[in-house]
Order: structure tokens, then C-alpha cells, then sequence
């Protein structure tokens, strides 16, 4: 019985431990209000990757598109490969339209989880509410929407965002082959959900 | 000696003259077809399909979306084979090839395979008909199309437009342009919203013997 409540109570203690002293981090002053991701922020440029989506045992390709039209202004849109579209969506400000998006895919709560993996991707700047240190890492705990994020940066850029819910990882956007403010390679894993998106730069 | 007010008005002039001359010069560029010339047109297409048993083509598509910079650009190769089989092949800037044949579609993402059964959704069924049909031009006796025909020079141009309000969701227009001979030269898909994909054909060889092997997966 004893053993049964320290247990329990170790467990409870080590679920209540923050996401970054659970990671290794230790708790360093802020540089700045706000945490960047300038990986869609570029105006001039049009965003094109071949996507690959694995969900619900099912995989399958297509491309897509992100072009940032104005400030804090982005459309993003998903087509097959022979062009046809598959969803059309608005980011502005705190707005989400969806312009269209195919009758199969029409549902509130697929909707909703694409609206939040997306709004992290074109989020430019989030407002940061603590900083840690470790392992040559700075991490940037910031909100996008009402959720907790952490920014993960090093000495080439953001290197990964986290999306934190009571203290555990839930998504990970994972960007690597970074050159001037590009990320060729780009990862969002559920780690709840069966639903992984990989796109590569075309 | 001319006023500068004067000029500016005469220059501005000059300009709207030009603008009207190059738009109605557009506007001819593009004429509707008699009765006569579009039955002329359909046979013409008709007879060369009927002898058409292969087709292998290059291709470049553009997808051209209003809020872009650039169209995307991909190229690939077409193959086809009577009655029904295509291979639709994207070899840049990514490599993906779909086939349609057996009332199945197959898809091979970049060494990823993937299948689907067409005969169970209709969307996919009248997709492939309507490919087959336009890579032979052979989309006139669609009941489910309402055709126009315009003369462009030497070329001709199709506009079909679906009746079925399903269909109408994703395709607003679908327009082929013909060249001389009746061959498909250009497909342009309109979506609702205006934006469109292009696919312009190069490189077209007809009646070539095509091993059945290459719409294996």
C-alpha cells in the first residue's frame, strides 16, 4: 500500500514537472517579446511543397501551397497532384475562412485540427511568455491562440515548435534544409492523433 | 506647336485608340463556329479517333491560382492506349504516376503505391471518361456537357461546360483547343472560383505499338 501511494504520488509529481525542466532546460531572462517563425513570411514568395499525408492507416500525396498576401494575411491550399483542389483556406489576423475544401473532408473537427497545425505555420510572431536554455538550444514558451507553444532555436534558426498541453507534447512542426529564412523540409506529427503531414520544398 | 496639356490629351487618346484596336483584335482573334464548321470540326475529330489505337505525348501543366505569383510549373509524359488505359506520368518537378485502367485508378507517389476501385465512385468513373475523352477529343456525344465552338485562326477551341450540379462544384468550364489536324493541342480546366489548370501537350506520336506493361504499376 505504501509503496502503491508513493507511486502514485511520484507519478503525479513527475506529470505536474514543467515541459522544459522535463526536457533539460533551465530558465534563462527573455531577448525579446515575441517568438519569430519566418518560414511563410517572405511576400514575394510562393510556398509550394509536395505533401505527403498519412492519417487513419491511409497515405496520399498532393501539393501544397501557402502564400502570405498581406500582413498577418495567408491563404494556404491543398490540391492533387492533377491540380484538382482539396481545401482552400484564409489566415487573417485571428479569421479562418475556408474558401473550399472537398465534400469528403468536410468535417467540423478534421476543420479544426488543420486550422490549428496551419495558424502555427503562419504565425510570424508570438508573444513570448518565458525563455530557457540548454543543450545549445534556446527555448521560447509563447501562446498561438490560447495554447502553449514552445520555439525551439539554435544557431541556424527555428528549428521546431511544440504545442504543449498540460505539460506533454502534443504536436511537433519539425523544419530542417533551413537557407535564408526557407525551410525545405517540414514535419506536423500528432502524437495523439493518426495524422502526420510531410512536405518538401518543389 | 502643340500645347502640352494638348499632347498629354492626344497621347492618352493615341493609347485608348491602340487599347481598342488590340481588343478588337482579340475579340476577332476568337469567333463562334457556324453550325456547318463545328460539324466539320467533330467529324474531323471523330475520324482521326477512330484510328488513333495509341497516343504518347509530353505535357506541361500549369496550375495557376489568383493569389500566386507564378503558375506551378510540372511536366510529365502521357501514354494511352484504346480502349481505356492511360499512364499519366509527372516526372518534374516531383515524380508520381497515376494509371487508369479496369475501371481502377493506381497511384505510385515516389515509390508509394496506392489503388482505388473507380466503379464505386462516380466522381473518379466520370473523371477518367472525361480524360479518355478529351485526350481524344472525343467529348461531343457527352450528354453531360454543354459544348461551344469558337475558331481561333487556324485553330479550333471547345468550351464544355458540365450540366450535372455535382460535377459543377469543381469544374466550371473545361475548353480544348484543337489544332489543324484534330489532335487535342491544349486542356484548360476552370474551377468556380477562376482559377484553372492548364495542360499543354508537345511531342505527340500516334499509332505506336505499347506494350501493356507499361500501365503496370
Amino acid at each position: 500500500m505504501r509503496f502503491l501511494i508513493s507511486s502514485l504520488l511520484w507519478a503525479t509529481l513527475i506529470s505536474c514537472t514543467s515541459y522544459p525542466k522535463k526536457k533539460g532546460f533551465t530558465p534563462t531572462s527573455p531577448t525579446a517579446d515575441h517568438s519569430a517563425n519566418p518560414y511563410f513570411s517572405d511576400q514575394t514568395k510562393d510556398y509550394v511543397y509536395k505533401a505527403n499525408i498519412k492519417a487513419f492507416n491511409r497515405s496520399f500525396g498532393g501539393i501544397f501551397i501557402v502564400k502570405k498576401v498581406g500582413a498577418n494575411h495567408h491563404r494556404i491550399v491543398f490540391t492533387t497532384e492533377l491540380g484538382n483542389k482539396i481545401f482552400d483556406f484564409t489566415f487573417k489576423e485571428d479569421l479562418f475562412e475556408v474558401n473550399h475544401v472537398a465534400k469528403e473532408l468536410n468535417r467540423k473537427p478534421l476543420l479544426k485540427i488543420l486550422k490549428n497545425d496551419f495558424r502555427v505555420l503562419v504565425t510570424e510572431t508570438a508573444l513570448m511568455e518565458k525563455s530557457f536554455t540548454g543543450n545549445e538550444t534556446i527555448l521560447n514558451q509563447a501562446r498561438v491562440g490560447k495554447q502553449k507553444h514552445f520555439y525551439f532555436n539554435n544557431k541556424v534558426g527555428l528549428q521546431k515548435i511544440i504545442k504543449v498541453k498540460n505539460e506533454k507534447g502534443k504536436v511537433e512542426f519539425i523544419f530542417s534544409e533551413i537557407s535564408d529564412d526557407f525551410a525545405k523540409h517540414i514535419q506536423i506529427l500528432h502524437q495523439n492523433l493518426d495524422l502526420d503531414i510531410t512536405l518538401k520544398a518543389i | 506647336m502643340i500645347h502640352r496639356k494638348q499632347y498629354n490629351t492626344l497621347k492618352i487618346g493615341i493609347i485608348l485608340i491602340l487599347l481598342l484596336l488590340f481588343g478588337i483584335h482579340t475579340a476577332l482573334s476568337q469567333v463562334p463556329m457556324t453550325t456547318s464548321e463545328a460539324d466539320a470540326l467533330k467529324e474531323k475529330v471523330k475520324a482521326l479517333s477512330r484510328t488513333t489505337k495509341t497516343i504518347s505525348s509530353d505535357f506541361v501543366q500549369y496550375k495557376h491560382l489568383d493569389f500566386l505569383s507564378n503558375d506551378i510549373e510540372s511536366k510529365g509524359k502521357l501514354v494511352f492506349k484504346t480502349p481505356d488505359k492511360i499512364r499519366w506520368e509527372y516526372v518534374s518537378p516531383f515524380a508520381y504516376v497515376v494509371i487508369f485502367k479496369d475501371e481502377s485508378l493506381y497511384i505510385n507517389d515516389n515509390g508509394n503505391k496506392s489503388s482505388m476501385d473507380m466503379g464505386s465512385n462516380a466522381i473518379f468513373k466520370q473523371l477518367n471518361q472525361l480524360i479518355t475523352a478529351s485526350i481524344k477529343g472525343n467529348l461531343f456525344e457527352a450528354s453531360e456537357f454543354k459544348a461551344t465552338y469558337l475558331k481561333i485562326k487556324e485553330k479550333s477551341e471547345v468550351h464544355f461546360e458540365p450540366t450535372d450540379p455535382q460535377f459543377r462544384e469543381f469544374i466550371k468550364s473545361f475548353q480544348i483547343i484543337f489544332n489543324d489536324t484534330g489532335e487535342v493541342q491544349e486542356v484548360k480546366m476552370i474551377e468556380p472560383s477562376e482559377d484553372y489548370t492548364q495542360i499543354v501537350f508537345d511531342n505527340r506520336t500516334t499509332n505506336q505499338t505499347i506494350s501493356d506493361a507499361v500501365f503496370d504499376q
